[in-house]
């Protein structure tokens, strides 16, 4: 079935209405302006493209921006009714961002900046908290942090790169890559979407996401090897709770328009690999979790139930208190590290972002940052091969290589191991927070006994059932997670 | 402590907190239930946050698909790819259409 794009998208690609809203990219309109427009009539079998990009979420955007400006025709197609209607996140980070649009945050919607973080562990009656900011963070460029609502960001990013030239395909399934014959091999050159319609271009940016369908039927036809370990996923899920603006600036002790991220661990999460979050947006609070998907079913725990422990918590509950649920959503996390990626790259096309399993999960849980650097490398690998008329892997090798040399994989390197220590260390984020909220709850509990009979007591009590050895060997594993 | 009025919402009381565009007649979810008899385990049951998989009421051995309840996250397809789950994604801008996200 022939599912039509939603009509305003059809203007979009002959670059009708092109600079009416944003006057970001100068020159980026003087190429466009010289530029024959692209006709699509969805009619024909294949429209010609240079970089047709598969996914229109921070991977994907970044790379179309960076390719579209140069002035190469440029397509995104995103299965979404808009860009960000299907993504889930949290944070922001904008580094990259604002290398490649140095304005940035100008009218981005921008929920609220970060200007403070807390460390919460959660006992079950016990709690410890650490709390730290920096004065700068209140100021531009705020640390680069942001809370943000993605399907709103997201949307507005994809207005930008719109704006620079790139062409948007919104509403659309891509099913697969276009293939062919390349000396006895075969090579990617465009893509098909669901209803038939075929884009072809010499280079594809598949950026399609954690659940990225294409990308694995990609790696599967043209041969490209895996990672040396499998990649793992956690499920993240996340309630959207509405809260008066001056309740929240209140309930967190913040200046007006500044925002709090707090990450939690402990008893809500039983032993599970994952923790919780809570960010502060303008009028709600984002609250979740995230947990390996394969620590649930070995557990036999559903994410709705770890959910509902969480937000029962009294210290998330008093956090919550009289907020209003607007929206749950649920959305994956590639988290196998290092060792789980394999090819980035292969004839005629690129992986980025998150189905490149870009994220780093260490006590740093960065993903958008990583996925739009890898999408401005892919583009910029792109633009090189179009130049050289060679789209080749071993070309576009030029791209792991820019992504071995950069921050995206010397981080992914530092944290190669955090999987392998979570995993071989559960009690990491359960029995050991555990053990020193009540320690500390023990040495501060005031009672009629001399405080040298309360602090023996308090370590006694600490160290019973404590694997000593275990214990050092797990705290020592435990430096690679900072 | 005031007990918040969304305490205790069920599952399906959040669901309806989160917008879809349906499209009640092409399912993106399936189980193949031969291939599910053959597994042993059942864990589409509890790894799904939208609870979409749910035991068929006729036969406790097979396990029935609420597509309109999808996120589109694609945990069944990490975890339970043995049981039998056949997932797409939905038609374009059909599914799940978060307005915060
Ligand atoms: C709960 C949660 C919290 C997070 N918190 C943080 C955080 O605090 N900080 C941080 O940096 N990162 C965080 N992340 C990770 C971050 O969201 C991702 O790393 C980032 O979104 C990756 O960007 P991407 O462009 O690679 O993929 P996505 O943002 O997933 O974009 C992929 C796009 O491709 C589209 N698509 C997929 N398949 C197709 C297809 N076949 N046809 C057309 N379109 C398709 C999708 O609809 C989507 O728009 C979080 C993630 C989750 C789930």
């Amino acid at each position: 079935m022939i599912k039509r794009p939603p009509a305003r998208l059809l203007p979009g690609l002959t670059f009708e209405g092109f600079g009416e809203d944003h006057g970001y990219f100068p020159a980026t309109s003087e190429i466009s302006e010289g530029r024959e427009a692209t006709r699509l009539d969805p009619m024909d079998d294949a429209v010609q493209m240079d970089v047709v990009v598969v996914g229109g979420g921070p991977a994907g955007l970044t790379a179309a921006l960076v390719a579209a400006r140069s002035g190469r025709q440029t397509l995104v197609v995103e299965r979404g009714e808009y860009c960000g209607s299907k993504n889930v996140g949290g944070l922001l980070y904008s580094t990259v961002l604002r290398r490649v649009m140095p304005e940035f945050p100008a009218d981005a919607p921008i929920e609220r900046p970060v200007s403070k973080r807390r460390l919460v562990f959660l006992a079950e009656t016990e709690h410890i908290a650490l709390e730290f900011g920096a004065v700068e963070w209140s100021g531009p460029p705020f640390n680069h942090t942001h809370v943000v609502h993605r399907s709103q960001f997201d949307r507005w990013y994809s207005r930008q790169v719109e704006a620079a030239g790139a062409n948007l395909l919104e509403g659309m399934v891509a099913e697969d890559l276009i293939y062919e014959p390349d000396g006895g091999r075969r090579r990617a050159a465009g893509v098909r979407l669901r209803g038939g319609e075929e884009f072809r271009a010499p280079v594809v940016i598949l950026a399609d996401g954690a659940n990225c369908l294409v990308s694995e039927a990609a790696r599967l036809a043209l041969g490209l090897r895996p990672g040396r370990v499998r990649q793992e996923y956690a499920v993240g899920v996340k309630e959207i709770l509405g809260l008066p603006r001056a309740t929240i600036e209140d309930r967190f002790n913040l200046e007006p328009g500044e925002g709090m991220a707090v990450d939690f661990f402990g008893s809500p999460f039983r032993g599970l690999i994952g923790g919780g979050f809570l960010y502060t947006a303008k009028e709600s609070l984002h609250l979740g979790f995230a947990a390996r998907i394969e620590s649930l079913t070995t557990a036999g725990l559903s994410p709705h139930e770890v959910m509902t422990a969480f937000r029962s918590h009294p210290v998330v509950r008093r956090l919550i208190q009289g907020a209003e649920l607007l929206e749950y959503s649920a959305h994956m996390i590639p988290e196998g590290g290092y060792d789980a990626i394999g090819d980035l790259h292969g004839p005629g096309m690129m992986i980025a972002g998150d189905a490149a399993g870009l994220v780093n999960m260490s006590l740093y849980k960065e993903g958008t940052n990583l996925a739009m650097e890898s999408g401005a490398l892919a583009a910029e690998t792109a633009l090189e091969a179009l130049a050289a008329g060679d789209a080749s892997a071993e070309r576009l090798a030029a791209y792991r290589r820019r992504l071995e040399e950069g921050f995206v994989m010397a981080d992914l390197r530092k944290y190669r191991h955090v999987p392998e220590v979570l995993q071989a260390a559960p009690d990491l984020l359960a029995l050991y927070p555990r053990k020193v909220a009540r320690l500390l709850a023990d040495l501060f509990t005031v009672s009629s006994r001399s405080k040298a009979q309360t602090q023996r007591d308090a370590w006694r009590a600490f160290w019973r059932g404590l694997p000593k050895l275990r214990a050092a060997r797990d705290l020592f594993r435990a430096r690679r997670l900072f | 402590m005031t007990i918040t009025p969304n305490d205790d919402l069920s599952l399906p009381d959040k669901l309806y907190r989160t917008r879809y565009e349906p499209d009640p007649a092409h399912p993106h979810v399936r189980v193949d239930s031969a291939k599910l008899r053959s597994a042993r385990t059942r864990k589409l049951l509890k790894i799904c946050p939208a609870e979409v998989y749910t035991k068929d009421p006729n036969d406790p051995q097979n396990v029935q698909a609420s597509h309109e309840n999808c996120l589109e996250c694609g945990t069944c397809r990490q975890a339970a790819s043995d049981e039998g789950v056949e997932w797409k994604h939905p038609d374009g801008g059909k599914g799940v259409k978060y307005r915060f996200g």
